[in-house]
């Protein structure tokens, strides 16, 4: 197995998307991080990510290994607050 | 209260997964009367929920009548869930609605919690969702969260009331919102007075839809399984949709305490009986309080003040930032110690027979987490 697993990230609105070659030790913080800061999306919004081909949310601080396999498609979605 | 007439439902009659006496039979807590809640409500009318209690401290502003089905200009100055029960009691005058006006910390209760088949939170800020998070927890009441912006609704269902753990509300929160919520406070547990609060947008579009989701997951509409947390995500300028799992995580600061589900204890606030010591093992005892304390109050160029006594054991979250400035040097110097858990014989030295000013607090014993409900005062 090797240490780098390629996946797809896209944001919500599908309008950003990138494969990327991620190490296995990425935490879902990191992607999100990425994600804000190589497509300037909104700073002062909060981001979770979802692994849209087994439907399922990562943990923030988990390591990608641990709900992603290579091949998924992940998901960044803004944290809504407003009611 | 009038009959219900059976002819009014006799659309619903016809649908084989809506039972309109469970319906009627339901008891539904709505917590937030803005624009989702107003939503929610019209739904739980309209579709004959027997029971809906509408909580929500605020009083309606005339930016709320673009979102809000319930409200009119008439309306402005007067406390929103009040005219949202009103409106929504005209929908269906057979109907139980009620206002219950106030922060829903305190009003909502958890002895009667419980009673309730599902908890609504459409509240508009982090902390308040964190809270009810925790008390739909320890009351075992299923929890159905819904949030919104212009463009996106989040509806995500916590099954609260099934024996088997699941995912809260904080399971799955990143750090930046705690962040976000740490931004109102100072020195752990002070509101800061200067902190302008993030005007998020959102229109009718997405309050009805969210409104739409929230009130067909808290009534199960279709569903007759208990299904694990999960969150609908919609799009409403795309039309997509997805639904996720919300997996429970083991070091999740909202719920991994309770373990199993939490024992509820009804006590005083008062809890502390003159000439009652309690024994070596139960003085050792640490407890956990729903709201952190100020437990030291000096300054450091004046040292101890003789003010001191106007915040020391009270709760942190009742004073502002401003309480940092000492009055004697004039400077920013004061040190406040705040904390949240205690030993029982601390408590019994600070408090004595006197109330101690939370609404529950936290133990571990035998390997359960057991709250010790002090609300019981307030009936």
């Amino acid at each position: 197995m090797t240490d780098e697993l390629k996946i797809q990230v896209r944001t919500a609105d599908q309008t950003r998307r990138a494969e990327l070659d991620l190490d296995r030790s990425s935490t879902g913080a990191d992607i999100i991080q990425a994600a804000v800061d190589n497509w300037a999306l909104p700073a002062d919004t909060d981001y979770t990510l979802v692994n849209t081909t087994t439907g399922r949310a990562l943990m923030p601080g988990d390591e990608l290994s641990k709900g992603v396999r290579a091949g998924d498609v992940v998901e960044v979605q803004p944290v809504l607050v407003a009611g | 209260m009038a009959s219900t007439n059976p002819s009014r439902y006799l659309r619903h009659d016809l649908i084989d997964w809506l039972s309109q006496d469970v319906l009627a039979a339901t008891r539904v807590a709505v917590v937030g009367a803005g624009a989702i809640g107003n939503e929610v409500a019209k739904n739980f009318a309209l579709l004959g929920v027997g029971h809906v209690d509408i909580f929500d401290f605020d009083k309606v502003e005339l930016h709320n009548l673009t979102r809000s089905i319930f409200l009119r200009e008439s309306d402005v100055g007067r406390d929103k869930a009040e005219a949202v029960s009103a409106r929504a009691s005209e929908v269906d005058p057979n109907l139980r609605l009620s206002a219950i006006t106030g922060d829903a910390w305190k009003t909502l209760r958890l002895r009667s919690l419980p009673d309730y088949d599902c908890v609504v939170t459409a509240v508009d800020n982090f902390e308040a969702r964190l809270k009810l998070n925790q008390l739909c927890q320890i009351a075992r009441v299923d929890m159905v969260n819904a949030a919104m912006d212009s463009r996106w609704v989040a509806v995500e269902s916590y099954p609260f009331s099934s024996p088997d753990p699941t995912a809260c509300y904080e399971c799955h929160l990143p750090d930046s919102a705690y962040e976000r919520v740490a931004q109102r406070y100072s020195c752990g547990g002070l509101k800061r007075r200067a902190h302008a609060e993030r005007k998020i947008p959102t229109t009718a579009i997405t309050a009805s839809i969210a409104g739409a989701f929230a009130a067909s997951t808290a009534l199960r509409l279709g569903e007759s399984r208990q299904l694990p947390s999960r969150r609908i995500f919609v799009d409403t300028i795309g039309g997509g949709s997805q639904v996720t799992e919300l997996v429970r995580r083991d070091d999740c600061p909202g719920c991994a305490a309770f373990g199993a589900a939490p024992r509820l204890v009804h006590a005083s606030r008062r809890w502390n009986r003159p000439g009652a010591e309690p024994d070596a093992e139960t003085a050792r005892q640490v407890l956990r309080l729903s709201e952190a304390l100020i437990t030291d109050y000096r300054c450091a160029n004046c040292g101890m003040l003789e003010i001191a006594d106007r915040y020391i054991n009270r709760k942190a979250a009742d004073f502002d930032d401003s309480i940092a400035f000492c009055a004697g040097c004039r400077q920013p110097a004061i040190q406040i110690e705040i904390r949240d858990c205690f030993r029982v014989q601390e408590l019994v030295e600070r408090f004595g027979a006197r109330p101690i000013p939370v609404k529950y607090a936290l133990a571990e014993i035998n390997g359960q987490t057991v709250c010790f409900n002090f609300e019981e005062d307030d009936r």
